[in-house]
């Protein structure tokens, strides 16, 4: 028997039944396009992930005051600690050759007020650096100043969200809002960010540093925004920051440093591992499948026992029929993961038309690794009915009818 | 015919080709105790959940300072310019129904022992701490009751941090440095253990002015309100915020009752587990084809009993109806091993990996036993009609 013969048999076979055909393709379809597209999902949200962070800056290092010792636990967030963590130590950090930028931030909250409008949102206390660093645009005006960063100039940047509700259409630049009791120029407005892991850049409104720790009664940064000269110097810049900080410390540690890198990781692994755990449980379906075919196939058999009767008394052999039958329900899981690789091509379609701005993306390894599950599950499956086939005796099966 | 031939012939029919039918319910059955299991996993880690948070009680109403609309640490926490203070918090001590409040501060400072040093969180808060977080003090006492201007310098040790400094030896009575200052040490905390990888035995409480004062901060970070049981906690935090609004001026403050964070986490939680079923069920829609696959077949082979049947007197609806009945019946069943399937499945990872909390509602078994009959009854409907349509004489002929 040659190999055309086989899949010419095959394909009768398969193509004989085109109801019952249809349907186990159907099933097969199903469990690989639903692979293939949930793996597409978590890939899809980890590089959102990997976008929101890279639109947090690039080479960045976090430094936060105060330092906790339990393994493995949550860095201190609130940042109140005895020693303040100060503007001047922001500033000493630039003293390191790995240090390209460094922006010291005060947050807190508090009434910003136009006329009768009012409005409490996040006052952010930064230096001209920020810019860069977070990868802020400008929508109008200019942004902080530079120059002596304890200068408390009165003069402040809003946030898309903050410009629209305390102004409307109005053109801010140039006029003054109150920010609690003191007063401040609007310089500049930011173009719409909108939310980067939570934190909400357009609705907040930006002084200098030195302003806010002014307004807020405060010495103490909250976070110290580092960004090192390159990717290879982030490591080096950690180690710099650390030292400085300790000798400005009375040789204390008392500073967490934490680097995009390390943190963007945590976040891929996590991701990754959710990944791979919706596409497994999606993969049940194609166990599922492969039990459908199974069943068909063993029916099928039933159903042609005269058939395998006068192959076997023409000669066919025992492995010959095993082959046969094998490569009817191989050929079936082949169709099926092809239908389900389109309809999954399909839904992709579909899914990019909805989410329009989510970075779709399948992963290379997910069609493979559905086409090869299918596949395998199919032929594994048909290995029981096509045994029972080879097993039939001549005589007998041609007496069936 | 009545009902129970139906059922009768429909049963006979399934044991009749035993194999077939094995096959078929197998399918459904690792459907069902797919979604079973995975949904079982998210209800057990929605109530893990719920039960770290509820571990403080049910009771408590947290104020913060800044008014923010959407969820989330706001800006105002670290820093702002209308403070929270330590005498509102006393001032909502006099509420009716109020039992107790606790005015917190939160920071990060070094505790020293000898030559011992531990970073730690320090815990600026009043003496109803223990009452309103539901915490025990294993040795001494906690904070007393001082004025908040004349607040002594006591410190309470977590469970960990007194074993990091003190070892085995009894740290009562003992001065520490905590940031600095002195204090003496009146009590430990019994161990409380992890919440959300948050280790809560890592952590010292000291007086919250004296914590102000070190931290050099105007503001608290929040007051914890525990309220008697049985109050609504609408009613109270209504009174709340008229109180704070008559000594601040304007709602400059946010309310949050342990209610409604436990709704907001309840919603997410859920909306997680339904989603993980969801996709659980992918696999019910491959078992649900697979009995449309096989009924098509049985149809189609039992031509001659459907025209027997119709020629009989038999009408078309009883004929799809006993069709139906066989689908459903394939459904049911194969819904039946597999809540067994997934309740023992989830079982046996509980067994295995105590860590892994999960739970089979009894409401969820008997959900998953009627979708698995409601599929098998919409996977009927195709080949049950085809049945319904044949000619009885062209169907008597096909023997």
């Amino acid at each position: 028997m040659r190999t055309t013969d086989v899949i010419g048999f095959c394909r009768r076979a398969v193509s004989g039944y085109p109801l019952r055909s249809g349907l186990m393709l159907l099933a097969m379809a199903i469990g690989v396009a639903s692979v293939v597209l949930l793996s597409t999902l978590g890939e899809g949200t980890r590089r959102y992930v990997a976008n929101q962070f890279s639109s947090l800056g690039t080479h960045l290092l976090i430094v936060l005051p105060g330092r906790s010792e339990t393994t493995g636990g949550p860095p201190p967030m609130m940042g109140q600690t005895p020693r303040d963590l100060t503007v001047q130590d922001a500033m000493a950090l630039a003293r390191s050759t790995a240090v390209r930028r460094v922006a010291p931030i005060v947050v807190g909250s508090a009434p910003v007020s136009v006329g009768s409008r009012q409005r409490e949102i996040t006052i952010l206390g930064s230096t001209a650096e920020l810019l860069p660093i977070r990868h802020l645009t400008m929508a109008q005006g200019r942004f902080i100043p530079t120059g002596e960063v304890s200068r408390a100039e009165a003069v402040c940047v809003l946030g898309y969200q903050a410009r629209k509700e305390l102004f409307g259409n109005r053109s801010p630049l140039g006029r003054f809002v109150r920010i609690g009791e003191r007063r401040f120029r609007v310089i500049g407005t930011l173009t719409q960010k909108g939310q980067s892991l939570g934190t909400d850049t357009s609705d907040m409104a930006i002084i200098p540093v030195a302003s806010a720790t002014a307004l807020f009664n405060t010495e103490s940064l909250f976070r110290i925004l580092v960004q090192a000269r390159n990717r290879d110097a982030v490591s080096r810049a950690k180690r710099n920051v650390q030292e400085i900080i300790r000798d400005r410390h009375d040789g204390e540690d008392d500073v967490t440093v934490i680097t995009q890198d390390a943190l963007l990781a945590t976040f891929d692994r996590i991701l990754k591992t959710l990944t791979l755990a919706v596409a497994g449980i999606a993969a049940i379906s194609l166990a599922v499948a492969g039990i459908l075919i199974m069943n068909v196939m063993l029916v099928a058999i039933s159903q042609r026992t005269a058939e395998i009767g006068l192959l076997k008394a023409v000669g066919a052999t025992h492995i010959q029929v095993l082959i046969l039958f094998l490569v009817e329900s191989t050929l079936l899981s082949l169709l099926g993961t092809a239908a389900g690789l389109l309809l999954s091509a399909v839904g992709l379609l579909v899914l990019q038309q909805l989410f329009p701005g989510f970075p779709m993306a399948v992963p290379w390894w997910s069609p493979a690794a559905a086409a090869a599950t299918a596949v395998a599950t199919g032929t594994l499956f048909g290995i029981l009915p096509a045994r029972r086939a080879a097993r039939l005796d001549p005589v007998t099966a041609l007496a069936e009818k | 015919m009545i009902f129970r031939d139906a059922l009768k012939w429909a049963l006979q029919s399934l044991a009749g080709q035993r194999l077939r039918s094995f096959l078929t319910i197998l399918g459904i059955a690792v459907g069902i105790a797919a979604v079973v299991l995975l949904t079982s996993l998210g209800e057990g880690v929605h109530r893990f959940v719920l039960g770290e948070f509820t571990q403080f009680g049910t009771n408590l109403i947290g104020i913060t300072p800044g008014k923010t609309s959407t969820t989330g640490v706001s800006g105002a926490v670290i820093s702002n310019v209308r403070p929270l203070s330590i005498d509102d918090a006393v001032a909502l001590s006099r509420i009716p129904r109020i039992l107790e409040t606790v005015p917190v501060v939160q920071g990060n400072a070094a505790v020293e022992f000898g030559p011992r040093t531990r970073r730690t969180y320090v815990f600026g808060v009043g003496a109803a701490a223990p009452a309103v977080w539901q915490m025990a003090v294993a040795q001494g006492r906690f904070l007393p009751e001082d004025y908040a201007a004349g607040a002594r310098a006591f410190a309470v040790l977590g469970s960990r941090v007194s074993h990091e400094l003190f070892g085995g030896s009894n740290p009562l009575g003992r001065r520490i440095r905590i940031g600095g200052e002195r204090y003496r040490t009146i009590g430990v905390m019994a161990a409380k253990g992890q919440m959300l990888g948050f280790d809560l035995d890592d952590a010292v409480y000291i007086p919250a002015s004296r914590a102000l004062a070190m931290f050099n901060r105007e503001s608290l970070m929040e007051i914890d309100v525990l309220f008697a049981a049985g109050s609504s906690a609408d009613k109270i935090s209504d009174r709340i915020k008229s109180l704070l609004i008559s000594r601040h001026g304007s709602e400059d403050f946010t309310i949050v009752t342990q209610t409604q964070m436990l709704d907001v986490l309840g919603s997410v939680l859920g909306v997680l587990t339904l989603a993980v079923g969801a996709i659980g069920g992918i696999s019910l829609l491959v078992g649900g084809v697979g009995i449309t696959t096989i009924m098509t077949i049985a149809v189609r082979q039992r031509r001659a009993e459907i025209g027997l049947l119709r020629a009989l007197g038999t009408g078309r609806r009883w004929v799809m109806g006993l069709f139906a009945i066989e689908a459903t019946l394939l459904g049911g069943i194969g819904g039946i091993a597999g809540v067994i399937l997934g309740t023992g499945g989830a079982w046996i990872l509980e067994t295995l990996v105590p860590k892994l909390p999960t739970h089979t509602p009894m409401s969820y078994v008997i959900l998953a036993e009627v979708l698995a009959a409601v599929i098998g009854l919409l996977s009927g409907i195709l080949p049950a009609r085809q049945a319904a349509r044949l000619d009885p004489i062209q169907a008597l002929r096909a023997e």
